[in-house]
């Protein structure tokens, strides 16, 4: 319908998925029914269409990794809940597909990015995503694990980054 | 017996204590997980938590337990191993004062599953192992039996607000002071309560209409209304509505005029992340000067609604910074003598 034919199909894109997350095998029993996009919001108020998205991937179309569209999943799992085949976890492969991008030095728009700035911040320096959290920030051991175990996390990256620039702020003030 | 299986078989209490599912939980020792978004409405907290004293049941709170990090893991901040790891570090703490955690977040409890479900896969659980194993190493903190480990026989069990709310109603519904008096109630389950297999047992349970809350509410003397938009995501999309949020918000004006087209009083929630993004103050806001919507629909978390109906100060039950328009209307109608 789409106008391909078998010799279309690239399974190299597929395997390396495969190989990273073995549950990705499944997505290789979809029969582009369509039911995943009737239910999507992020279909409803943009161009994500989890369909060709999927539909890409098995005809070995790696562009998808530099494309913005993976980045507007709303990872509701709804789309997995709808789909007639067993076992197609859509959701996991979105977040497979981010992470490929990130490795391939793509990764979100740097403004979708900066918005996670404070969060990581307030993560790794309080425990918790708000400023203020309802019964104080976690005790300074506690903070310590945390901070190990996200020590080559990218989170930290972001937070480093913006300590970096927020030293820089200061300096031009001064 | 599955080890990485962590949710509370509700369907076995419900067998063994048929007549009253309570007292299973009387001998047990509580815990509350606390979400987040709890900051921006304390009676989500405390509505549930004054309930389980009431009942007389041992609750507690966990001093260790950071936030759940599921957000982290949406963005891809974190990895599989890392995400992991920071939910078997909070598992580990809560396992030390708790037999059962509670959840009064969709995304939070989601998160918790979803760590362990990650360990049933041989590399993550290697990975796993090896970023607890050097927390180990750096001895951080008092020391107890399996502080860093995977714990394979756990007997923590996790398990939902919601269906634990259920499970023991009519405990609940004699400890309330006042009824719904007949107000229509549109419902919003939140996706990861919908659409959530993890603790599901068997493939009917997963894929069937969720009805649960809208039985508590026929049973407390509302009216569950049904609308176009019911199923819909509030908008929150794994923090879409900050990133996009003209796209986001869309979603959240619709759920919200679908509710209020229909004419329902309010709308009621089990999770406060969905809470935060339909009844924030600057997103309805934003819907009324974007998409010249003007919604004044009341939202409220059923923790919240419980604490109204069983008669607890304002103070505790909703938190006067952020109520949505006119709650003030549907406590004064609820609370009515």
């Amino acid at each position: 319908m789409d106008g391909y034919t078998d010799s279309n199909w690239n399974w190299d894109f597929y395997n390396e998925l495969v190989d990273d997350v073995e549950e990705n095998k499944n997505i290789i029993q979809c029969i582009s029914c369509g039911k995943c996009v009737g239910d999507c919001p992020a279909t409803k108020v943009s161009n994500f269409n989890i369909r060709k998205i999927i539909s890409r991937v098995l005809r070995g179309d790696k562009s998808v990794l530099k494309d913005s569209d993976i980045w507007y999943c709303y990872l509701c799992e709804r789309c997995k809940r709808v789909c007639p085949k067993d076992n197609i976890n859509i959701p996991l492969l979105i977040i497979n597909l981010r992470n490929e991008s990130f490795k391939k030095g793509y990764g979100p728009r740097y403004n979708d990015l900066r918005k996670y700035v404070e969060m990581s911040e307030r993560f790794l320096t309080n425990g918790t995503v708000l400023e203020e959290p309802l019964d104080g920030g976690l005790p300074t051991e506690r903070m310590e694990e945390l901070n190990e175990i996200c020590n080559f996390a990218r989170i930290n990256y972001v937070f480093k980054a913006s300590k970096h620039k927020n030293k820089q702020k200061s300096k031009k003030k001064s | 017996m599955d080890v990485f299986d962590l949710a509370l078989n509700l369907d076995e209490i419900e067998r063994d204590y048929p007549e009253n599912p309570l007292e299973y939980f009387k001998s047990k020792k509580l815990c509350l997980f606390k979400a987040c978004l709890e900051k921006y409405f304390p009676g989500v907290r405390w509505g549930f938590h004054d309930l389980l004293e009431e009942l007389q049941l041992n609750v507690t709170m966990c001093v260790n337990q950071s936030c759940c990090s599921g957000t982290f893991f949406q963005r891809n901040l974190i990895t599989r191993a890392q995400f992991a790891a920071i939910n078997e570090r909070n598992l580990n703490e809560m396992n030390q004062i708790a037999d059962i955690v509670f959840f009064s977040c969709n995304g939070c409890y989601n998160s918790l599953l979803r760590g362990r479900e990650f360990l049933k896969i041989p590399d993550v659980k290697k990975k796993t192992n090896e970023i607890l194993k050097g927390l180990k190493n750096k001895r951080i903190g008092i020391n107890y039996p399996n502080k860093y480990e995977i714990l394979e026989n756990l007997n923590l069990k996790l398990v939902h607000d919601l269906d634990f709310l259920y499970l023991i109603r009519n405990d609940v519904l004699n400890s309330l002071k006042f009824d719904l008096k007949d107000l229509k109630v549109a419902i919003h389950y939140g996706c990861h309560y919908l659409n959530l297999s993890r603790d599901k047992r068997n493939i009917e349970e997963y894929i069937k209409d969720k009805t649960k809350l809208d039985e508590l509410i026929n049973l407390f003397g509302g009216i569950p209304i049904d609308y176009q938009e019911r199923e819909s995501c509030c908008g929150w999309g794994a923090s879409q509505l900050i990133i996009n949020p003209h796209e986001a918000l869309k979603i959240t004006a619709n759920k919200l005029k679908s509710a209020q087209d229909v004419g329902a009083d309010f709308m009621i929630t089990p999770c406060p992340t969905c809470l935060y993004t339909l009844s924030k103050p600057e997103y309805r806001e934003k819907m009324h000067k974007w998409f010249g919507e003007k919604l004044d629909i009341p939202t409220i978390h059923l923790n919240e609604l419980i604490a109204i109906l069983r008669g607890c100060e304002e103070e505790r039950c909703i938190t006067l910074r952020r109520k949505t328009p006119r709650l003030d209307e549907i406590f004064e109608i609820i609370t009515k003598e």
